[in-house]
C-alpha cells in the first residue's frame, strides 16, 4: 500500500540550467509529461511539465508575429525559468490512498516521491496508479464478475461471500460501492470462474437482487 | 448438396463433470437427438474419432500441461487447473479423442472427401492456453487444426471465426504473433464475462498485428450488433485476407435462452451467421468449414440450433 511499493524508481530528471528544448526532447524520448528538475546532489528543485512548456513557446501558428529579439529570448528560456518551483510532492511512506486522493484534488498527473531529507526517491504517476488498480481488481486473471444489490447492514456480505465460497469458487477481488441513497450497497465480487449460472440463481433464491449490468456504476454520481 | 461430415462418438460422453456442471454429456446427447429426429443422419458423412497423435498437441501445448492432465486423470483427481475444469478417470483420453476427431475431419475436408464438417466434441478446447486449462477446456482442439493445417497440409491463410459468447483467450494467444492465422470473436464484453480479455484494443502483436478481431458485444445486446459486427467487421477482413480454410469455434451459448450469459441471440442469428460463414468459404475457401463445438448449454435450444447449422453446412436450408 505505501508509495514507494508501486513508484518508478529510475526516474528521469532533469537539470534547472537544461533548456527547453532538451526538455522536451526527454519527455518526448521517454514518452512522460513530467520531469522533476534535480539539483547537483539530487534534492528536487522543481516539476516541469510538458504543459509548461507548451505555455512557454510560441506555438508555430503566431511565431510570425514575434519579435526576432522576444523569439530569442524564448530559445533561451531554461527549465528553471519555466518549471513550479514548489511542487506537490509525496513521501515514500505515504500510501496509495493519499496518492490518489493528492492526485484527484491537486489535479496532478505525478508527484515526485521524497525523502525527509528532500532527495528525490522516485516518480509516482497515473500510469502507477493505474497499474495497481488493474492489479487489486484482478481483472487480468480470468473471471466473470457480478453485481450483487445489497441491504447497507451487518451480515449481508457474509451471506454473499458464503455462498459463493460454497459453491467452491475462488475470488479475484470484491469491491464495494455505494449505490443510490437507500441505504443499499452493490456489491462486485470478481470470481476466478466461468461458471456463474449456478451460483446467480442460489444468490437469487436468498432473496439478493443481481443488477442489471446497465445499472453497473463504480462511480459516485457527482456533478462534472 | 454439399457432402459435410459429421463427427459424433459416444466416447465423448466418457469426460464426466459431475452432476451440477453445465458441460455435461447431456449437450451432446441433445446435439444428436437433434440431427438424428430432423432426419439429417442419412445425408450426413458420419465420422467416429481417432486418438490424436501427441506430436499434433505437442504442435501448440506444453509437455508440461500435457502430462499433468495424463496425470491428474491417472490419480483419479476431480479437477485441472482450476475448479472450473473438472475432469474423471477417461478425461485425458477424451480429450485426445476430440482433437484427434477434429483432425480427422480437416483432414478429409483437405482431401476433398468432404467439403465441410461439424465436429460436435467435447471438451471444448477455446480456452485452453499453451500450459493451462481453462474454462473448461484442456487441449485446443481448433488451435490444434490449424497447427495442423499449418504442418500437415501447408495452408498459409487459416481463419477462423469464434461465436461462443466467451472470448476465445487460448486460440488468441496461441496465434497472437502469428500473421498467417486470422482470428476473430465476437463475445459477451469482457467486464461483464468470463474470461475478461476480447477487448477492441486486442489486435495482435508482432507480425500478427491486425490478424486478430475482437467484437465485444454489451449484456442485453443480441442479433442487431452480431450482424453488424460481422457485415463490418468479419466480413470485410476475410475478404482481404482470403482464408484458405475457415475453422469455427461454434459455441451456442449467446442464444437468449442460454443462461450462460446475458447475450440475447435469436436462433435465426445463429442460423444467419453460419449462412454468412458458408458463404465466405464458398468465395475464398472453396467450401472448406470445419465447425467445431465450443459452449452451449441450453439442452433445450442445442438440438434445434445445431440442427440448423448442419442443414447450412449441407448448403439445403435457404
Amino acid at each position: 500500500m505505501f508509495i514507494n511499493k508501486s513508484m518508478t524508481r529510475n526516474v528521469i530528471t532533469i537539470r534547472g540550467e537544461a533548456g527547453l528544448f532538451e526538455a522536451k526532447e526527454k519527455m518526448e524520448l521517454h514518452n512522460i509529461r513530467h520531469l522533476p528538475v534535480v539539483t547537483a546532489d539530487h534534492v528536487l528543485a522543481g516539476v516541469i511539465t510538458d504543459r509548461d512548456i507548451r505555455s512557454a513557446l510560441p506555438s508555430a501558428f503566431t511565431l510570425h508575429m514575434h519579435d526576432p529579439q522576444e523569439v530569442e529570448g524564448i530559445a533561451n528560456l531554461k527549465v528553471k525559468d519555466v518549471m513550479s518551483k514548489n511542487p506537490i510532492t509525496i513521501s515514500p511512506m505515504n500510501t496509495l490512498g493519499d496518492a490518489l486522493l493528492l492526485m484527484n484534488r491537486a489535479r496532478k498527473g505525478a508527484l515526485p516521491v521524497v525523502d525527509k531529507q528532500g532527495n528525490l526517491t522516485g516518480i509516482i504517476s497515473t500510469s502507477d496508479v493505474i497499474r495497481s488498480f488493474i492489479n487489486v481488481l484482478g481483472i487480468e486473471q480470468p473471471g466473470t464478475l457480478l453485481c450483487i444489490l445489497a441491504e447497507e447492514k451487518v451480515g449481508e456480505m457474509k451471506k454473499i461471500v458464503d455462498a459463493i465460497t460454497e459453491e467452491g469458487i475462488s475470488f479475484g477481488s470484491i469491491l464495494v460501492a455505494k449505490y443510490g441513497d437507500e441505504g443499499k450497497r452493490a456489491v462486485y465480487p470478481y470470481l476466478l470462474t466461468n461458471n456463474v449460472a449456478g451460483v446467480k440463481k442460489k444468490l437469487e433464491s436468498m432473496g439478493f437482487t443481481l443488477l442489471d449490468p446497465s445499472e453497473w456504476s463504480l462511480d459516485k454520481f457527482t456533478e462534472r | 448438396m454439399k457432402k459435410t461430415g459429421f463427427l459424433y462418438d459416444e466416447r465423448f460422453l466418457l469426460h464426466r463433470t459431475g452432476p451440477e456442471h453445465p458441460e455435461s454429456p447431456a449437450r451432446l446427447l441433445a446435439i444428436y437427438r437433434g440431427i438424428e429426429e430432423a432426419g439429417l443422419l442419412p445425408r450426413l458423412t458420419l465420422m467416429k474419432a481417432e486418438r490424436a497423435r501427441q506430436e499434433w498437441i505437442e504442435a501448440v501445448h506444453s509437455v508440461k500441461l500435457i502430462t499433468r492432465f495424463e496425470e491428474a486423470c491417472r490419480l483419479g483427481l476431480d479437477i485441472l487447473d482450476n475448479p472450473d475444469n473438472k475432469i474423471s478417470s477417461e478425461s485425458f483420453e477424451t480429450a485426445l479423442l476430440a482433437a484427434g476427431g477434429v483432425i480427422g475431419a480437416v483432414e478429409r475436408v483437405m482431401k476433398g472427401e468432404l467439403d465441410n464438417a461439424f465436429c460436435a466434441v467435447r471438451p471444448p478446447g477455446h480456452h485452453a492456453e499453451v500450459n493451462k486449462a481453462m474454462g473448461f477446456c484442456f487441449f485446443n482442439n481448433v488451435a490444434i487444426a490449424a497447427r495442423y493445417l499449418q504442418n500437415k497440409w501447408g495452408v498459409k491463410r487459416i481463419g477462423i471465426v469464434d461465436f461462443d459468447v466467451h472470448h476465445g483467450n487460448g486460440t488468441q494467444a496461441i496465434f497472437d504473433d502469428d500473421p498467417s492465422v486470422f482470428y476473430y470473436s465476437i463475445h459477451e464484453h469482457p467486464s461483464f464475462a468470463y474470461p475478461g480479455t476480447g477487448r477492441e484494443f486486442e489486435k495482435g502483436s508482432g507480425p500478427g498485428l491486425g490478424s486478430t478481431l475482437n467484437s465485444p458485444v454489451l449484456p442485453g445486446q443480441g442479433d442487431l450488433e452480431y450482424k453488424e459486427s460481422f457485415e463490418n467487421g468479419l466480413l470485410p477482413a476475410f475478404e482481404t485476407f482470403k482464408p484458405e480454410v475457415i475453422l469455427v469455434s461454434a459455441g451456442f451459448d449467446a442464444h437468449v435462452d442460454d443462461d450462460m450469459s446475458d447475450i440475447h441471440l435469436s436462433t435465426d442469428c445463429f442460423s444467419w451467421m453460419m449462412k454468412q460463414l458458408v458463404g465466405m468459404a464458398d468465395q475464398y475457401s472453396n467450401g472448406r468449414v470445419i465447425s467445431v463445438l465450443e459452449g452451449g448449454y441450453s439442452i433445450n435450444r442445442l438440438p434445434e440450433l445445431t440442427k440448423n447449422h448442419i442443414e447450412i453446412l449441407l448448403g439445403g436450408k435457404t
